[in-house]
């Protein structure tokens, strides 16, 4: 797990966070262009995942465990229901909502870091 | 241009649809805090009660206060609306005196809840979203009373409270009671 992944991760989710306002700005539901920003979202974080998965692997354990975890799996989750909820919604709120979901990752990736680098301490 | 940015949004026209619209964006946010905050509570429950009870208590509650004012909201009707005010008070309140408290004694909050320094951990977010659900339900009263002036007879009232049967006569508004 390292910074550059992590920033990355945030400005994806930054962009799809204003790809979403967009839509709701120009009264408009979610298409290809939410898709996408959401799928190169969902990469970067089940990469992230692998690399942790493969750190653990080698005994590598912050010392939060449990909260750590917790937040590892349910950012790889939360674009996938942010997805899911926006093409469900018929009005052009749809993009607020995946906007929300975009915020939500942009944040809990940084605590995901903040939990992950307490290890060296 | 095809599709890219997504086809037209429906306009909601009458009060359900008004509902589900940026309701909807309300239930995301509150779903995300009823996660965040019951995970938080359900992790320092298990694993470090004796540190700081009342913290952890507290969030514990909170947790239960967002999950009460997310059904609410997204059951929507009048029940749902209801659930949601009353969830959204307690909120308010509890963000409040929480976010006082924290400030006045931290020997009490030795660590963070949701409602800690008004919900500073959360970008103050907790303190926001009691006003803007409060506002939002507000909001939905009056166009669904709206739409009951448009179409008459108003809804019956719930079985919960049955008007009084016989009205004190001295009440203002009453027709008097008729004289045999």
């Amino acid at each position: 797990m390292n910074t550059p992944l992590v920033a990355l991760a945030s400005v994806v989710a930054l962009v799809l966070a204003a790809l979403g306002g967009l839509s709701t700005a120009l009264r408009r539901r979610t298409g290809l262009a939410h898709l996408v920003a959401a799928g190169a979202l969902e990469a970067v974080l089940l990469v992230q995942l692998a690399l942790v998965a493969v750190a653990m692997a080698g005994g590598q354990r912050p010392p939060e465990t449990a909260t750590f975890l917790a937040y590892l799996i349910s950012v790889v989750l939360v674009p996938v229901a942010g997805v899911l909820w926006a093409r469900s919604e018929p009005t052009r709120w749809a993009g607020t909502v995946l906007a929300v979901a975009a915020l939500v990752v942009s944040v809990m990736v940084w605590r995901l870091l903040q939990l992950w680098e307490a290890t060296g301490a | 241009m095809p599709d890219r940015f997504g086809a037209p949004a429906a306009e909601p026209s009458d009060a359900a649809g008004s509902a589900r619209g940026p309701g909807r964006v309300l239930v995301a946010v509150y779903g995300t805090f009823a996660l965040a905050a019951g995970a938080r509570a359900a992790v320092q429950l298990a694993t470090r009660f004796d540190e700081a009870p009342v913290a952890y208590l507290l969030s514990a509650f909170s947790a239960v206060v967002y999950v009460v004012a997310t059904v609410g909201l997204a059951r929507g009707g009048r029940g749902g609306r209801r659930t949601a005010v009353v969830a959204c008070l307690v909120e308010l309140v509890g963000v409040l005196v929480v976010g006082t408290l924290s400030l006045a004694d931290r020997a009490a909050f030795p660590d963070a809840t949701v409602w800690s320094v008004y919900g500073q951990g959360y970008g103050f977010i907790p303190l926001a979203l009691p006003v803007l659900g409060l506002l939002w339900l507000r909001h939905l009263g009056e166009v669904e009373r709206d739409a009951a002036d448009q179409k008459s007879p108003p809804p019956p009232k719930s079985p919960k409270s049955p008007p009084p049967k016989s009205p004190p006569a001295s009440a203002p508004g009453s027709p008097p009671p008729p004289s045999s």
